[in-house]
């Protein structure tokens, strides 16, 4: 069974948030880089870029497949993990911590209350 | 997200066409519990890997893997024309290729266009087993049966798919390991030799060919009951060497870097064999379906060729992306991945024949940015790469 951090909202897309105050730090679950597998390629989006709630964030392209990570919530962007750029197996390797993708401010506040928490992803996947 | 797109991209990418039914390999359980995830090719659910595609691509190339291939056709062309209908629907000469000797060769329509292609094994005297693609061997076996009938030529072609397991070996320890198995010496089968052998006290087809670009073997089993024997019976005999199960996955990635074709892909809206740079494949000294066709586009000369694209920056090419040259369409890729051994995205792509002289820049277009690409000689990854790395 795929670990999932109880302390981290979930989207049923397979997006993780970690809510920081004001900002949220984004990355894809234990399980979605699981059955991605290795994955070889990140193309990141522009800091200071503003995304909207289910806006593509970036893609993740494994060997064989190209997957489109989606913004759980609306917020601009304040950082981008530039490290995984060069070593996208971090993903793999550490989805909720080092893997993590992106860092949003958050906008709306109401967003945050509709993501799904550890026990109702569970059920979804 | 993951599992609806990646899967549709999977078979976008290594499979253009679909049949409504799907077929379990006969090992579909072995694979099961050896961890395999599956895909849908050509009608068949295969694993397309079992621990992960870099791992699995890495084994073959450093030491030893086993495939399951069963989604391959068979088909046994017989009688006293089988020479004559081969030479006639191939582009291979059959009377050049004596008996133990298997052949690689394409199958084409009248306009020159490739039906399939595929290896043939010369095993006796009027019989031959031809190896079809995936989901080929109805077209295939009709195709030559309504030849020799038109022709009158004296062969049969049936198709015996259903009827066998076909698994390949290969890697630098292939033969190592398939050497526990057999009292025959298998040095003595050369590249492109084929033989009947007893495997395990099981007697099978053994062709020393692949399409890996490492040592290897295929074997062809029937029943279907002892393809499950003797792939049990390989993975034991590698343990030693670390053998692995390899998926459909690594088997394209391993086929991409030495620059070989897969037929859904690079003959995909029909390709003659000289747009495919398998010019060297035709033996034009002798007369086949195709030939005209092909005479004709040789003199022309002005004709969109397979070109060989390594990616200058960070990215992954893949099936169906544009090629531009400033701005211009000038080619589109058949099949890109990301190298696992050398790192790099790389391609195959049709351009046209003004742009691909080895080291011209071209562009690929990624989600509509612009990659340099650069124009380079196949293979992507050389002979020696394992013995340097």
């Amino acid at each position: 069974m795929s670990e999932l951090p109880k302390d981290l909202k979930y989207t049923e897309t397979h997006e993780w948030v970690k809510i920081q105050g004001k900002t949220a730090k984004v990355g894809i679950t234990d399980h979605a880089q699981s059955e991605l597998t290795d994955i070889v390629f990140v193309e990141l989006p522009e800091e200071g870029k503003e995304v909207k709630k289910g806006d593509e964030l970036c893609v993740v392209e494994s060997v064989k497949s190209v997957s489109e990570i989606y913004s759980p919530i609306s917020g601009k962007i304040l950082n981008v993990n530039k490290s995984i750029e060069d070593s996208p197996e971090t993903i793999n390797e550490s989805p909720y911590d080092e893997g993590w993708i992106v860092e949003l401010e958050i906008i709306n506040t109401s967003e945050v209350e509709e993501l799904l928490d550890a026990d109702a992803y569970k059920k979804s996947i | 997200m993951i599992n609806s797109l990646s899967k549709a991209i999977i078979i976008k990418i290594i499979f253009s066409w679909t049949i409504d039914m799907t077929c379990k390999s006969q090992l579909y359980e072995i694979h099961k519990k050896l961890g395999a995830k599956f895909t849908e090719f050509a009608g068949f659910e295969m694993p397309i890997q079992y621990s992960s595609i870099k791992v699995e691509h890495l084994a073959v190339r450093k030491s030893v893997g086993l495939f399951d291939v069963s989604h391959m056709s068979n088909v046994w062309i017989t009688g006293k024309g089988a020479e004559d209908l081969i030479s006639f629907t191939t582009v291979e000469d059959a009377s050049k290729i004596p008996i133990g000797k298997s052949q690689y060769t394409e199958i084409l329509r009248e306009d020159g266009t490739v039906i399939d292609d595929t290896i043939f094994m010369h095993l006796e005297k009027e019989r031959y087993m031809m190896i079809p693609n995936a989901g080929m061997a109805e077209e295939v076996t009709n195709w030559l049966n309504k030849k020799a009938e038109e022709n009158n030529i004296c062969a049969t072609a049936e198709n015996v798919s259903e009827k066998f397991v076909i698994l390949a070996i290969q890697g630098p320890k292939s033969r190592d390991t398939l050497q526990k198995l057999t009292k025959a010496d298998l040095k003595q089968i050369g590249f492109f030799e084929c033989q009947y052998i007893g495997i395990n006290g099981i007697n099978c087809i053994i062709s020393h060919t692949g399409y890996t670009g490492e040592m290897g073997f295929e074997l062809q089993i029937t029943p279907a009951e002892n393809g499950k024997i003797i792939f049990e019976k390989i993975l034991e005999a590698g343990k030693e060497f670390n053998i692995k199960p390899i998926g459909l996955g690594a088997r394209d990635t391993l086929r991409l870097e030495k620059c070989f074709i897969l037929a859904g892909n690079e003959f995909e809206g029909g390709r003659t064999p000289l747009e495919a740079t398998l010019g060297w494949t035709i033996n034009w000294d002798h007369d086949f379906i195709g030939k005209k066709a092909l005479v004709n586009q040789k003199e022309k000369g002005d004709f969109e060729r397979l070109t060989k694209l390594t990616l200058i920056e960070k990215g992954i090419p893949r099936h169906g992306f544009i090629v531009e040259k400033d701005g211009k369409k000038v080619g589109k890729v058949t099949s890109g991945t990301l190298s696992p051994c050398i790192g790099k995205g790389i391609a195959m792509a049709y351009v046209h024949p003004s742009y691909r002289t080895i080291g011209d820049e071209l562009d690929i277009v990624i989600r509509e940015k612009r990659l340099k690409a650069k124009v380079v000689k196949p293979p992507f990854v050389p002979k020696d790469w394992s013995e340097k790395n």
